[in-house]
């Protein structure tokens, strides 16, 4: 210990310790002399003598300063010294080594966390490798099942020790005390099971158990969130007992999970979690109400397959008792295809990874090549400053320096820049995951924790550390493998650099180039296929929102969506206010099942078809053409039932027919030849509702005055206003209206149509921007070795232009090289590029994975890019003076 | 060069022993002072490079065998004191023995040579 503290005492004073060693050696020395002239000696001989006895004293200093302090550390320190020196000396070089790391290394940390938390991070709960989530595929929604379902599947305790179930977060209004203010509050309904069979405990209170999930309404109890509590109640244990409002409801706390739970949504963050039978959702308890999601806890004895055939047999028996009669054959069949599937449970219930999974792996992929393409890159810079710095290493090789302390001084030097390059890319990576959340629409949550995550954190470091190694051992153990008097003597051009490895790296870089051009080619040709998409209709500015009802306004939906639509009407600069439910572009859904007298469709059974509530003007208001007539005031609740249907539903029930508009159809569908007559006003065109990829269903179009209204409608404005001005408008209207209610989700359609592609458009963007960024890194491997290839050969370039070359032939020469570099990276990229493409075709929408289109713009690109970064160098060989550059020679 | 083959290099790694020795019964010395002793101890036939003491003297002292201060010596000049530590003393002892037992194994070896 003592000796530590000795050790750190001398690298904090080195000169002081210096002092103090000659002092010593001093006295020492005149200690000598003065013996050695007692014994007869003259001044000058014991002078002498004194130091043959003392032996070198600047060897001995040498020797003692050696040991001083941490030898490694101070000999890494002087290492860490020398290398800034040199760094600071090429600022170019640096920056350029920096930066290319760093786009890679931030790229690589922003898409990693997304990755981490959706796809990687365990739930923090007891055992989570045991958890299997059940999701539901074919038949109607994703992933959900109806509560009685659930029951059926929490009733195997033969499979599993334990299933919970939840429907999910969502926000809604809160009020943290009876009287106090309105805010927002992440809420999830859950089982009653929940925090036993994750194994979360109270930090005070109690947790639900199955008695608190028994009755319909009948249990308005709660449990808090650790960071709610500490955030908005400020820890108070008095909390307990007391009620909060969540959604309207009154509901009694009963206690406060443990802190670092936040649900099992890895996306989300609960705030408040309350019982399943508290649920607004109408219907709970009905068998076609698809709205949990259950979690469950495999028994550790139960196979997999084993458990996987089990749920196919409790499904397939399920169905078959709800649907086993009176639905019409293609619903019965669609119901059946219905499975339970297991997946892994242990990173939790994600709706996002659901839709962002496959795409984030190819990411993933994406980010690891631009990585991968910035290594290469200071790979070559640093081959390129070996070869400029040749001269001084051959100089300190003769001078006696090992090559293995060169390469010790290198790699620092390459540590540096890692260093710094991470540093920077983790700058880039918040401000990279902050770009790609705005692409994330709003009900998506946010999949990034503020903290910065040590699995991340630890990636990161992981990474740089390796890409390091990877660029910086090759050229330190190049550049350091001189032949000290060749080296001198040829003024370090000699095998300066290895132009051969440094070609090799830039035709690598150019691979790489091309993988990530033609996937971006890929993406932003998709997307493009996807915005081309004819949507049945033209006004993606119209501005949609829905009115948040509250259980007191409930009963007076259409007198309140009437009173404040006729406002709008009112106002100056909105041209036209309609409604509509199922929303636009909002992934909602409602059907109907019909007959069509004298069809043959539905001449055995009634057919299922897409149904829509909707205002009159609603056709205009969106901006679509129609055959016949839309709705109008007059098709009130009283008067004749009247429809319009689009192209679709002719095709399919009426082909041929060239008048529909004189049939007829009827949504009473117990009768072969139908019941109540409802006529066919009008045909529209198909009008893609949910989704640019959605194909074209029948759709029957209805007064929205002729439904009975259960759910609110879409409100459609549209209006040459900003939509910020149209928001207010919309608001003091709503205010003066019915106070206290709110209104959501207010977005135009484009901004709907954008949120529903928000993967398309994040892989077209990032697709464009690592392309772009491998391309420039490509362009400057390239223009790296040109101008070097162009220095080395400026003696040749003499001969020619003296033998009578033109400016052009030499240009061409140049250029000509470049190119030959560019071709050999086609070749090796294009096999790859094509690899990728296969293996991203499932995300593309309406292009082949060999796309020509992106192929072909690779190729024309990569060409280009090669031609602009040789063309400084050849402008630069073609005004060489022939006499000159001979002279040199 | 006649003196040259009289003298006998230091084994190394055993300079630290008689430098540990010397402070261990002659109590604390300067660095003049201590080379003075060895070179009188060893009876003139060592050939102590003096400057290769000051290296070892550090090394000590990191490990925490002897310690170092200022003070004055005889003739009234501000000199670097050595002193031996606790820990240096059991040092000196294991040392010590360990020697012993070496010394006692070469000297079988040389009796064995004798008796071929």
């Amino acid at each position: 210990m003592a000796g530590i503290w000795m050790r750190m005492k001398e690298l904090i004073r080195p000169a002081r310790l210096d002092g103090e060693l000659d002092e010593e050696v001093g006295l020492h020395l005149q200690m000598m002399e003065e013996e050695f002239r007692r014994r007869g000696m003259s001044e000058a001989e014991a002078r002498a003598a004194a130091r043959r006895e003392f032996g070198g004293v600047a060897h001995a200093k040498e020797a003692y300063r050696d040991q001083r302090g941490f030898p490694w550390l101070e000999s890494f320190a002087k290492d860490v010294r020398y290398a800034l020196r040199g760094l600071r000396r090429s600022p170019g070089f640096t920056a350029a080594a920096v930066v290319s790391l760093a786009l890679g290394i931030g790229a690589n940390t922003a898409i990693f966390s997304l990755f981490h938390t959706l796809m990687l991070r365990m739930l923090p709960v007891e055992h989570p490798e045991q958890l299997v989530a059940i999701h539901r595929t074919g038949g109607w929604g994703t992933g959900t099942v109806s509560l009685p379902l659930y029951r059926q599947i929490a009733g195997r305790a033969d499979l599993f020790n334990g299933v919970l179930a939840t429907n999910g977060v969502s926000k809604v209004r809160f009020v943290a005390a009876p009287g106090g203010l309105e805010e927002f509050a992440q809420r999830e309904y859950v089982s009653g099971n929940y925090f036993q069979v994750l194994g979360i405990q109270p930090v005070i209170g109690r947790l639900f158990t199955g008695e608190d999930n028994r009755v319909p309404g009948g249990h308005p109890l709660a449990v808090i969130g650790y960071d709610l509590w500490r955030n908005r109640f400020g820890e108070d244990p008095a909390l307990v007992g007391r009620n909060v409002i969540v959604d309207e409801q009154s509901l009694t706390v009963i206690g406060v999970a443990a802190p670092g739970f936040h649900g099992v949504a890895p996306e989300r963050h609960t705030d408040v979690w309350v019982p399943l039978m508290m649920s607004h959702v109408g219907q709970i308890m009905s068998p076609n109400s698809w709205w949990l999601m259950p979690l469950a806890r495999l028994r550790r004895e139960v196979p997999l397959q084993r458990a996987r055939a089990a749920l196919d047999v409790l499904m397939q028996q399920h169905l078959r008792t709800i649907y086993g009669r009176s639905y019409d054959s293609a619903m019965r069949k669609k119901a059946l295809e219905q499975r339970l599937e297991i997946r892994e449970g242990s990173v939790g219930l994600s709706m996002l990874r659901e839709h962002f999974g496959k795409p984030l792996g190819v990411l993933l992929a994406l980010v690891a090549l631009v990585l991968l393409a910035a290594c290469i890159n200071v790979a070559n810079l640093l081959l390129a400053r070996g070869a400029a710095r040749q001269k001084e290493i051959a100089m300190r090789l003769s001078l006696g320096a090992t090559r293995a302390r060169l390469v010790r001084q290198a790699l620092t030097e390459t540590l540096l820049i890692a260093a710094a390059g991470t540093a920077v890319g983790i700058g880039l990576a918040a401000w990279g995951i902050r770009a790609v959340s705005g692409f994330l629409p709003e009900e998506a949550g946010n999949p990034f924790s503020s903290a910065p995550d040590l699995p991340v954190l630890g990636f990161t470091i992981a990474i740089s550390l390796a890409s390091a190694l990877l660029f910086g051992l090759g050229p330190a153990l190049r550049s350091t493998a001189v032949n000290p008097v060749a080296g001198l003597r040829s003024g370090g051009l000699d095998r300066a650099g290895s132009p051969v490895l440094r070609r090799v790296l830039v035709v690598a870089q150019v691979a790489f180039s091309v993988v990530l051009v033609a996937l971006a080619g890929l993406f932003g040709h998709s997307l493009l296929a996807m915005r081309s998409v004819d949507l049945g209709f033209r006004n993606q500015s119209v501005i949609a929102f829905n009115l948040d009802f509250t259980n007191a306004w409930k009963g007076n939906l259409r007198e309140t969506h009437d009173q404040l639509m006729k406002a709008l009407a009112g106002v100056p600069g909105i041209d036209s206010v309609s409604c509509s439910f199922p929303w636009l572009f909002w992934q909602s859904v409602a059907d109907a099942s019909v007959r069509v007298p004298g069809s043959e469709r539905t001449a055995a059974a009634p057919a299922d078809v897409d149904i829509a509530y909707v205002a009159p003007r609603y056709f205009e208001t969106i901006g679509t053409t129609l055959k016949g007539r839309e709705f109008d005031r007059n098709d009130t609740a009283s008067a004749p039932k009247v429809a319009v249907v689009n192209e679709a539903f002719v095709r399919e029930f009426l082909p041929g027919e060239a008048h529909p508009q004189t049939r007829w159809l009827s949504l009473d569908d117990s009768k072969r030849e139908g019941g109540e007559r409802t006529s066919i006003v009008g045909v529209v065109r198909d009008i893609r509702q949910n989704g640019i990829q959605e194909e074209p269903a029948p759709r029957v179009y209805v007064p929205i005055a002729q439904s009975d209204m259960k759910w609110p409608p879409d409100i459609l404005l549209r209006s040459s206003l900003p939509p910020q001005v149209v928001f207010q408008i919309v608001g003091n209207n709503l205010k003066r209206i019915v106070p206290g209610i709110w209104f959501n989700n207010f977005a135009t359609i484009r901004e709907r149509i954008d949120d529903s592609i928000f993967e398309q458009r994040l892989m077209a963007t990032l697709g464009e921007f690592f392309g772009a960024l491998a391309l420039l890194l490509a362009a400057v491997g390239l223009y790296g070795v040109m101008s070097y290839g162009m220095a080395k050969r400026a003696g040749e370039i003499g001969i020619r232009m003296a033998l009578g070359a033109r400016r052009a032939d030499v240009v061409g020469m140049v250029l000509g090289d470049a190119l030959l570099l560019v071709a050999a990276g086609l070749i090796l990229g294009f096999p790859l590029a094509w690899a990728a493409a296969r293996a991203v075709h499932s995300q593309l929408f309406g292009i082949a994975a060999v796309d020509p289109l992106a192929f072909g713009a690779t190729g024309a690109v990569l060409v280009a890019v090669a031609l602009g970064a040789a063309f400084l160098p050849a402008r630069r060989a073609a005004s060489i003076d022939p006499m000159r550059a001979l002279r040199h020679e | 060069m006649s003196t040259r083959e009289t003298k006998t290099d230091i084994l190394q790694g055993t300079l630290d022993l008689m430098v540990l020795r010397t402070l261990a019964t002659m109590g604390a010395q300067h660095g003049f002072g201590l080379a003075q002793r060895i070179q009188q101890i060893s009876g003139g036939v060592l050939d102590l490079n003096q400057g290769t003491l000051y290296p070892a003297l550090l090394r000590l002292e990191h490990r925490g065998w002897i310690r170092s201060r200022w003070g004055v010596s005889g003739n009234n000049r501000r000199a670097k004191f050595y002193e031996i530590t606790a820990a240096g003393r059991r040092q000196v002892e294991k040392e010590s023995e360990d020697w012993a037992r070496t010394v006692a194994i070469m000297d079988r070896f040389e009796r064995l040579t004798e008796t071929e």
